[in-house]
């Protein structure tokens, strides 16, 4: 019926032109969707796609009365630094290095307690742990790097004091690398479960109760509707949140590592990122290019990583990709 | 009856007097002869922008009033576009890489402000002298030929000096004199050494009171304790213009040749060494790279003793810690005191520049005119409305009067760092004078100018050199400050290594050039 | 009916009258100890900051946070509230930016995701891919500031920190994941009554994703509340009243950014902000989200539902 159609409209049987008419029968047949998601559409071109010409600028000697697109052109000049010191490799191991862990042991504790909560019977507590656990999210970088500075430093820290009343010795943690790595893991974890269980809770809340009443009545226990009900159920969740965290696996949390660490070179070698890098070759040299050729950069190469890992998820599971 | 003659005589020879000075006064509303033949018929809005944060006391009063004599003066007002410290390098630049036409005066700085980078980027106007003679006569009066010569790019002016203020940020330490004495420093702290046995004093002394509790999160310590070291024991000179403290002439009379501080030479790992001793003995606490505390508060309250900071903050923070700790006699060890090395601020430390895209740079120079030499307006912005903001006391210096309690609520604060005077400075009463202008003496004894002034270095060719050692400085310098290594030989041996993985050889080489090609003709 | 029978997607709470066995008691007591333990973990530092903004400055100079205030006081309070107006003002933006654009990007960010999830609607791959892009790539701070600026001509006005956080293809794709999960068939259901897709969209299909809509909802009010990125670029000094979150940024991001830069060296600066002062600005700026958090969650599902109902 549609081809019928089709055909008594286009009476020129030129194959571009039929192509191009089907193309807008699409369009006019899925019209309303297509306004649907056109704020969408216009929000991200303004605010998205507008500036992107701008990327320019990473390539350019960015001169202020001329503009981006008139200051002089000085190809990959304003990347060498990034790549003439010879930390880059370190760089990008400790960031990759953190941010698989944080996606990785992140998710996994947020469905954790998502699956934890939703066994909760007693509303109030459902409700006054989850308000809770949401606070550390609120609290800045500044005030958390405070705090653990509170907790663990040598001098007054509140587990210094304990432990030396306990006859102890306390270590010297701002001057052990080693001890970093589980320090801003534990931190970044005790941030973001919160925020995160809510998502995985929300996408239980969703599921049909009347699958888990049928289990119930078919004798599964309390282990058995979460391996094979919730777990299940929660799959397509997991592997969008995973793809969309694999696009910012070069980029590091700026703010969570320069609090934490500062100017303390004594850890560096396992807590130097990208990104305090780039603000201790730039500081005091202010430069809007260098600064734009370190994120496209990162750009770039987290571009090649989730086009390679959404392909490998279409290909197994394409209803899970996310395009 | 005699005496009462002579007192009537002498009271109308004091109206006599005052009267010129009365009618000088009134007739200061009248600006047309300060800018002759100017046309000042349209009404304009100038955009000032500064650095320091959106002010909520007075200051808007203040800037009304303000606002209303420049109208009458010369047709025009000032709108104040504040850059908060949060992120402001990144908010600054901004502003002025728009050249929309929305900044017209500009607070600039060449040590601290990237005054020639901005400049370079096309952000400034460039000022003929015609233009300057035109529409800021006074301040070109003002200037001399020599100073504008340091004001320039490529044969153009574009920033104005405040040269003709006098203030000292050159380095030190503030300590105790009281303890000082009690440590048996008599004549007080004038050496590294004295130092150490001042904070050896306090360990032993004054229980829980760290010699210096320093807040060593922030960066910039590093730089002012090795400038310091270098200045004290090398009588290097600081060469201004590089994200890190890297370059320094060797001394103050051979400036023009590149200090080897860096690479060769025993001083560095002297620096090294005695920190690293300072460290062992708890004269700051064991985790003083991460600690973000107020060095300046806790040597208020008397839990420190010692804060490492510049003259100025010395000038005010005497008078402050006689009231909250009476008899501390706070004295300042300045660094480069051992070798008599002392290097005049530059005069662009503070500086004015306008917009290249400025709507009105005409008027944006007279406003500024006016604001640097007129005592009216100058007075206005700098120190408030007289009887709200200040008064005048018996002995000339300015007091707050009884209705001010507190600066944040009552005071005026429009940052103006780009052009102060000190013709028109009012001495504030709330500064030993006596000490300060004794220390002051000694300055005077030793000043030499700023040496390199004439130059604006470019760093094209040697960009991301410079990237890689200010991470390399920022990276091992905090360490050797805090004496945080292990090893102060190995780490020095490190460090060295890592300047010249980085290129240390090749960007000296291509300063000294630069240097050479101006001053060594 | 069936429709009906869908839309009862109430969150997943076991009846109570089936038999608990020992694997359900397992995990349950497992459940209440472990989630009991980690939230006292979150909020004892928190609670330790409402202590010491009630505490003297000096009192935790040394001693750093405690559980309890040392030496009560709240100078840090009546210094916030000595210009009250200021205070309200940041108050009211803030809650208005958050009500306006939580409503607003809400509905288009579920408009979006419903349709991209549709399996018949042919786009769907392209404008996903053309939202998932954005997220990957950024210009970078210049060119956003620049059209921001000049070409939007957004410097100190709201709608530069209302309009950029109205969507991000996070929340998108999040959304487009929640309505997956809504049967086709309700959909199908209502093609087969003859309802436009807007009209299954708004009477059939939002009723039915109150979880989603609640979650969605929450993470655009927190972003609107916790905003300071836009507001610290777009909002200068010529605006009278910044967002609550840009104040405490600022407060607290003074100090740091000072210390790290040559005007520090350079510069006789003011007072800085004290210790007490940052901690009372954060109770401030945080503590009515949490206080409310409850409530607003309650009535706003409350409201999605009362609103289906009537739509």
């Amino acid at each position: 019926m549609q081809l019928d159609l089709q055909a008594k409209r286009s009476k020129v049987s030129a194959p571009t032109l039929v192509h191009k008419e089907k193309f807008w029968y699409k369009i006019s047949r899925n019209r309303t969707l297509l306004l649907m998601c056109f704020p969408a559409i216009l929000f991200f071109f303004i605010f998205s796609y507008m500036p992107m010409p701008g990327t320019y600028i990473a390539f350019t000697k960015f001169n202020y009365n001329k503009g981006i697109f008139a200051s002089p052109f000085i190809g990959w000049k304003n990347f060498q630094f990034l790549f003439s010191n010879g930390q880059l490799l370190l760089l990008l191991r400790n960031t990759v290095l953190y941010n698989i862990v944080f996606i990785l042991l992140g998710n996994f504790l947020q469905v954790v307690f998502a699956i934890l909560l939703n066994e909760v019977m007693s509303k109030w507590f459902k409700k006054t742990t989850q308000s809770m656990m949401f606070l550390p999210y609120f609290i800045s970088d500044v005030l958390v790097s405070l705090l653990v500075y509170n907790l663990i430093n040598y001098d007054y820290g509140f587990i210094s004091d304990t432990v030396r009343s306990a006859g102890g010795v306390m270590p010297k943690y701002y001057s052990m690398p080693g001890a970093w790595p589980f320090i801003i893991v534990l931190v970044n974890l005790w941030k973001g479960t919160g925020y995160g269980t809510v998502i995985y809770f929300a996408a239980i809340t969703s599921i049909d109760t009347s699958m888990l009443e049928a289990a119930k009545v078919d004798g599964a226990n309390g282990f058995q509707r979460i391996r094979y009900i919730l777990l299940p159920c929660l799959k397509p969740t997991v592997v969008i949140l995973l793809l969309f965290a694999v696009g910012g696996i070069v980029k590091g949390n700026f703010g969570l590592f320069y609090n934490l660490v500062g100017n303390n070179s004594l850890l560096f070698n396992t807590t130097d990122i990208i990104e305090t890098y780039v603000y201790r070759a730039l500081m005091n040299n202010f430069n809007f290019s260098q600064g734009s050729a370190v994120g496209l950069f990162q750009s770039v190469v987290g571009f090649a990583i989730v086009m390679v890992a959404n392909g490998v998820v279409k290909r197994i599971e394409p209803e899970y990709s996310l395009f | 009856m005699a005496k009462k003659l002579v007192s009537l005589l002498v009271v109308m020879a004091m109206a006599l007097c005052l009267i010129p000075a009365m009618a000088e006064t009134t007739a200061t509303t009248d600006y047309s002869s300060w800018f002759p033949g100017v046309d000042t018929s349209q009404h304009v809005v100038l955009t000032f922008l500064v650095t320091g944060n959106i002010p909520t006391n007075k200051t808007d009063d203040v800037l009304k009033a303000f606002n209303e004599k420049l109208t009458a003066a010369i047709n025009a007002e000032i709108k104040i576009e504040w850059i908060e410290w949060t992120d402001w390098q990144t908010k600054y630049n901004l502003a002025l890489a728009m050249q929309d036409g929305t900044v017209d005066l500009v607070g600039t700085a060449t040590d601290w402000l990237d005054a020639w980078p901005n400049t370079k980027n096309g952000a400034f106007l460039a000022l003929s002298e015609d233009m300057l003679k035109t529409y800021c006569p006074k301040t070109y009066e003002s200037v001399s030929q020599a100073h504008w010569n340091l004001c320039k790019y490529d044969g153009q002016i574009y920033l104005i000096p405040e040269d003709n203020y006098s203030q000292w940020t050159n380095h030190g330490f503030l300590y105790r004199g009281d303890w000082a004495k009690e440590a048996g420093l008599t004549s007080g702290v004038n050496s590294w050494e004295d130092l150490g046995t001042y904070f050896q004093y306090i360990k032993d002394n004054k229980p829980g009171v760290i010699p210096w509790d320093a807040d060593g999160s922030g960066s910039s310590y590093s730089d002012q304790m090795f400038g310091g070291w270098i200045s004290s024991k090398t009588g290097g000179v600081n060469i201004e213009g590089f994200s890190a403290p890297l370059f320094f002439g060797k001394s103050t009379t051979d400036p023009y040749t590149l200090s080897t501080f860096y690479t060769e030479g025993d001083d560095l790992l002297n620096f090294a060494k005695l920190m690293k001793k300072w460290a062992d003995a708890g004269y700051w606490r064991e985790d003083v790279l991460n600690y973000t505390g107020d060095q300046k508060a806790e040597l208020e309250e008397g839990l420190s003793g010692a804060q490492q900071h510049h003259t100025q903050t010395w000038k005010t923070e005497r008078y402050l810690m006689e009231q909250k700790q009476p008899g501390s006699d706070l004295g300042f060890f300045w660094f480069g005191k051992e070798s008599n090395t002392l290097v005049s601020l530059n005069i662009t430390h503070g500086a004015l520049a306008i917009a290249a895209q400025s709507d009105a740079p005409e008027r944006a120079l007279m406003a500024y005119d006016l604001i640097r030499n007129d005592q009216t307006f100058y007075r206005l912005f700098n120190y408030g409305i007289e009887g709200q903001q200040y008064v005048i006391d018996a002995n000339g210096y300015m007091a707050r009067p009884a209705s001010y309690k507190d600066d944040s609520v009552d005071g005026v604060s429009l940052d103006y760092w780009w052009g102060r005077n000190d013709a028109l400075e009012l001495r504030s009463a709330l500064v030993d004078w006596t000490t300060y202008d004794k220390l002051m003496a000694d300055y005077n004894a030793v000043k030499v100018d700023y040496p390199y002034g004439q130059i604006v270095f470019n760093i094209d060719d040697i960009s991301s050199e410079l990237d890689n050692l200010s991470n390399v400085f920022r990276t091992y310098a905090p360490v050797i400050t805090f004496g945080k290594e292990a090893d102060p030989e190995a780490y020095v041996a490190e460090f060295r290594q890592a300047l010249k993985d980085a290129g240390i050889e090749k960007v000296m080489a291509n300063v000294q050039a630069q240097i050479d090609a101006v001053y060594k003709k | 009916m069936k429709v009906k029978e869908m839309q009862k997607n109430k969150p997943v709470f076991h009846s109570t009258k089936v038999k608990l066995d020992v694997s359900d008691r397992t995990i349950r007591g497992f459940t209440y100890v472990f989630v009991s333990i980690f939230a006292i973990l979150c909020i004892i530092p928190f609670w330790m900051i409402i202590a010491s903004s009630f505490s003297t400055e000096a009192a935790i100079r040394r001693s750093g946070f405690t559980l309890w205030p040392t030496n009560f006081s709240t100078f840090s309070y009546s210094l916030i509230f000595r210009s009250p107006d200021q205070m309200i003002g940041a108050y009211v933006v803030t809650i208005l930016m958050t009500l306006i654009g939580t409503t607003v990007g809400l509905f288009v960010v579920s408009m979006t995701g419903y349709a991209l999830q549709r399996k018949d609607f042919p786009f769907r791959n392209g404008i996903s891919f053309y939202i998932y892009f954005t997220s990957l790539f950024s210009a970078g701070l210049v060119p956003f500031y620049y059209l921001m600026v000049k070409v939007y001509g957004l410097k100190d006005s709201y709608w530069a920190v209302l309009l950029p956080l109205l969507m991000s293809p996070w929340l998108i794709i999040l959304m487009k994941n929640y309505v997956k999960a809504i049967p086709h068939e309700i959909t199908e259901s209502g093609k087969i009554d003859g309802a436009g897709d807007f009209r299954i969209f708004w009477s059939l299909i939002v009723p039915s994703m109150t979880p989603a809509l609640a979650t969605i909802g929450l993470f655009l009010a927190l972003g609107y509340w916790n905003e300071w990125y836009y507001s610290s670029l777009f909002l200068g000094s010529q605006v009278t009243y910044r967002p609550l979150q840009y104040q405490l940024y600022n407060i607290i991001n003074k100090v740091a950014a000072l210390k790290n830069s040559l005007a520090a060296t350079q510069l006789v600066l003011d007072d800085l902000p004290s210790e007490t002062l940052k901690m009372a600005t954060a109770t401030l700026a945080t503590g009515p989200i949490i206080l409310l958090y409850p409530f607003v969650q309650k009535y706003f599902v409350a409201g999605l539902t009362v609103g289906a109902v009537k739509g």
